[in-house]
């Protein structure tokens, strides 16, 4: 019976085929180090789900940023926990995609093919660096406030464009509501949209392609 | 069977204290209960139902209101006083005390009360509520929260 029902939505749905693609596609013998791409995705699907569970009772707003961001941590059940992964996980997301581009780099995964699969990479990892920015004002202590304060102010010095910059991103010439709601907005829609886009796109190559094989050393040459 | 089984492990680890941050709001408890105190008794007139104003502190997750609370008490014979709140049982509006028609009058749906909060017409399910009441030294005080 169960397997009746199962061959009924796999003639409609393909689902083994696509089980196959993703989770039983051969692999060339490959280290640890190969698992760096993994595990960085495991990290952001914690932060999707944790900075979900964050939205049921954050508020971003001046008014109520900090409170509401302590009411999680003390009060609800839990809180610490998820706001902790939260927390953590931004940073691990940070150091594990870093790890991953090095290993890209030493063993040449790069090159041909697989110039697109490097390219969303490094704008993933740009994202990744834009949420970690954009979060870290949300909130809304003194650690935050002048983290910002900062960190604007560092775009400020871009040649040209800078004043207009600090403006945009500020929302204004000042820190204030406008700025947090700005960077709530972005946090959690701007930047998730972002990263589900770059991220099917790498996925589906890193797939596509298989991935690369350990370089190995060349042969010495022989006297001819 | 070991990856069916690590997934469920993951999923039981996050979703166990998910659901618990979830319904934390839905399953805390009331506010304990404590004594309000409205005022003097001298200015309630034997049979005439009269409006006690006060304001209460209420906290709802993070933020604590100011709430003004309303009740009017009775007495029939000066030393037996009963306590009723303005709240319409009916669904929630306020109720006022109509001293030419002796009744309380919800403006909501034409809900009507007497002099003892029982209901007289309109759609309230029950009477309206009544507090447990203290007198010390002319001074009434309410149960409530």
């Amino acid at each position: 019976m169960a397997s009746k029902l199962a061959d009924w939505v796999d003639e409609r749905i393909a689902y083994r085929q696509i089980w196959q693609a993703i989770f039983l596609r051969k692999l060339p013998k490959v280290n640890w180090l190969y698992t760096l791409g993994s595990a960085s995705l495991l990290v952001a699907i914690n932060q999707i789900v944790t900075g979900i569970l964050l939205t049921i009772y954050y508020v971003p707003t001046p008014d109520h940023a900090y409170d509401s961001v302590q009411y999680i941590s003390s009060q609800v059940p839990a809180g610490w926990l998820i706001r902790g992964l939260h927390h953590w996980g931004a940073s691990a997301m940070v150091v594990l995609a870093v790890l991953h581009m090095l290993r890209v780099i030493y063993y040449g995964s790069y090159k041909y093919p697989r110039e697109v699969t490097w390219l969303t990479g490094v704008l993933l990892l740009l994202t990744v660096l834009g949420f970690g920015f954009t979060g870290y004002l949300l909130p809304w202590d003194q650690k935050a406030y002048w983290a910002t304060t900062v960190g604007t102010r560092i775009a400020q010095v871009t040649p040209f464009v800078g004043d207009w910059m600090l403006r945009l991103l500020r929302g204004g010439s000042e820190l204030s509501a406008i700025t947090l709601a700005r960077f709530y907005g972005v946090h959690v829609w701007v930047l998730p949209a972002g990263l589900l886009a770059l991220l099917s796109g790498h996925m589906y190559l890193v797939i596509k392609h298989g991935i690369s094989q350990v370089p190995e050393r060349q042969k010495e040459p022989t006297d001819g | 069977m070991l990856t069916w089984g690590i997934g469920g492990l993951i999923t039981a680890l996050y979703g166990i204290p998910a659901v618990a941050y979830l319904l934390a709001p839905a399953l805390e408890r009331a506010q304990e209960q404590v004594w309000i105190r409205l005022g003097s008794i001298d200015k309630v007139e034997l049979g005439v139902p009269t409006l006690f104003k006060t304001t209460i502190e209420r906290t709802s997750g993070w933020i604590t209101d100011r709430e003004e609370l309303s009740v009017y008490v009775i007495t029939n014979d000066g030393r037996e006083f009963t306590a009723l709140s303005n709240v319409c049982t009916h669904l929630g509006c306020r109720v006022r005390w109509i001293p030419d028609r002796e009744e309380f009058f919800c403006p909501c749906h034409n809900g009507v009360f007497d002099r003892s909060g029982a209901v007289v017409s309109g759609p309230p399910p029950r009477a309206l509520d009544a507090y447990e009441v203290q007198v010390e030294d002319d001074q009434i005080s309410i149960l409530g929260s």
